[in-house]
């Protein structure tokens, strides 16, 4: 799993690659305190090579959208491959956020 | 016999058409790439034999590409490495990071040719063993793990090399079946072994490991194991993966029901887990308590 996150402006964009499971879940927990540290008010996660993601995964971008959107954050996923594409509309994570599809 | 399929990257598109074209005329099945995104999701999507890649590309490089498929398939995917300049420390970086091969630009076909079937050969041998597990009819491995040394091993790492290795499932299945391990054994280990509570299980990392550390010291819990066991059964064309802990268990029945219902916004730290078991699983059972939960996947829709 492979994370590059670039901070312009107000706007953090994240690109996630690989799986994202419980035993790397902790690296994006870091890079999302990152986005929080840089007081952006948009983040763009690009999930397009992203292969799938645990529920650890999904825990860790669940409290960081609880802490963000407190401060008036919004997140969208800019791409998603068709796996994370299915899981978060199975979890109805896209009623959170926009999730836009490969 | 199957022709070896090579994808040929290079931010060039003259020199990955040139090389595509020898490479067909030499008899080999070929694709081509004219960057490191591109290389990556063409490898991610399709099976590629040997991936041949210039080193100097904008964007994702030929050694960060490198990088990315050790990671992602460890030594199973070979890949050559091209560059007009044998830097030394080009060199050593690639060795490093696992390079098949590595050609001198402008590319002397007959070496690369050369070094195609050397590699084809050796990969050959490494699928031999493959084949004979894709021949046996019904597979059974059981395993017993120390919680002591559960992040030793990395799970999902060990089982991802083994599945690769042993069997060729398709992409998209040997994916699903790595969350499905991960979803299970992490949950065995966290809630079954530790019995962590939410707010424990939500500290950050270098907290949480420190309090894991700590809770295995306990001789109550360090004589706790997790059991986990793998069936493949070509004949049913069925995967089964079921995970067992030594925890007190947990009102199963109740979250399946909840599950077979519409499902909604889950937006607590309990409960995530098994619904992607759910949605990811073709049979999701639980046993014993609820302190076994066994998966099933079909492995191939088309037999």
């Amino acid at each position: 799993m492979n994370i590059e996150l670039a901070i312009n402006g107000n706007v953090a964009s994240m690109k996630i690659e690989g799986i994202l499971n419980s035993e790397n879940a902790h690296v994006l927990q870091e890079k999302l305190a990152e986005v929080i540290a840089a007081k952006v008010n948009l983040l763009e996660l690009d999930l397009f090579d992203c292969r799938n993601i645990s529920s650890t995964g999904i825990g860790k971008i669940l409290l960081f959208y609880k802490d963000f959107i407190s401060t008036g954050g919004e997140i969208e996923v800019v791409r998603s491959s068709n796996s994370v594409y299915e899981l978060f509309s199975m979890l109805k994570l896209n009623q959170l956020f926009t999730v836009n599809l490969g | 016999m199957k022709k070896a399929r090579i994808l040929v990257v290079d931010d060039s598109i003259a020199i990955a058409n040139s090389l595509c074209t020898i490479l067909k005329i030499s008899g080999f099945e070929v694709d081509s790439a004219f960057n490191g995104s591109d290389a990556l999701r063409k490898i991610h999507s399709s099976d590629y034999d040997v991936v041949i890649c210039d080193i100097e590309m904008p964007g994702i490089t030929g050694l960060e590409l490198l990088g990315k498929v050790r990671r992602d398939f460890d030594r199973e995917l070979d890949v050559i490495l091209m560059t007009g300049y044998l830097d030394h420390d080009y060199f050593i970086e690639a060795i490093r990071l696992g390079a098949s091969d590595f050609i001198r630009k402008p590319v002397d076909t007959q070496q690369i040719v050369r070094s195609i079937h050397s590699l084809i050969e050796k990969k050959q041998s490494r699928n031999d063993y493959s084949d004979f597990y894709q021949n046996t009819e019904h597979a059974d491995f059981h395993f017993v793990l120390d919680p002591k040394q559960f992040s030793k091993f990395a799970i999902s790492k060990v089982f991802n090399a083994f599945l690769r290795q042993s069997f060729q499932f398709n992409h998209n299945l040997l994916n699903e079946l790595l969350i499905c391990v991960d979803e299970m054994v992490y949950n065995a280990f966290i809630h079954g072994t530790l019995d962590l509570s939410i707010s424990e299980r939500t500290l950050d990392h270098d907290a949480l490991q420190k309090l894991i550390q700590e809770r295995l010291q306990d001789p109550e819990i360090a004589q706790k194991r997790l059991r986990f066991s793998l069936c493949v059964d070509h004949v049913a064309n069925i995967i089964q993966i079921s995970v067992e802990d030594d925890g007190k268990g947990f009102d199963y029945e109740n979250w399946l029901n909840r599950m077979a219902m519409s499902p909604k916004l889950n937006l607590d730290e309990h409960g995530r887990g098994i619904s992607m078991l759910y949605h990811l699983a073709d049979k999701l059972e639980f046993s014993k308590e609820g302190r076994k939960v066994t998966v099933s996947k079909i492995i191939s829709t088309s037999v």
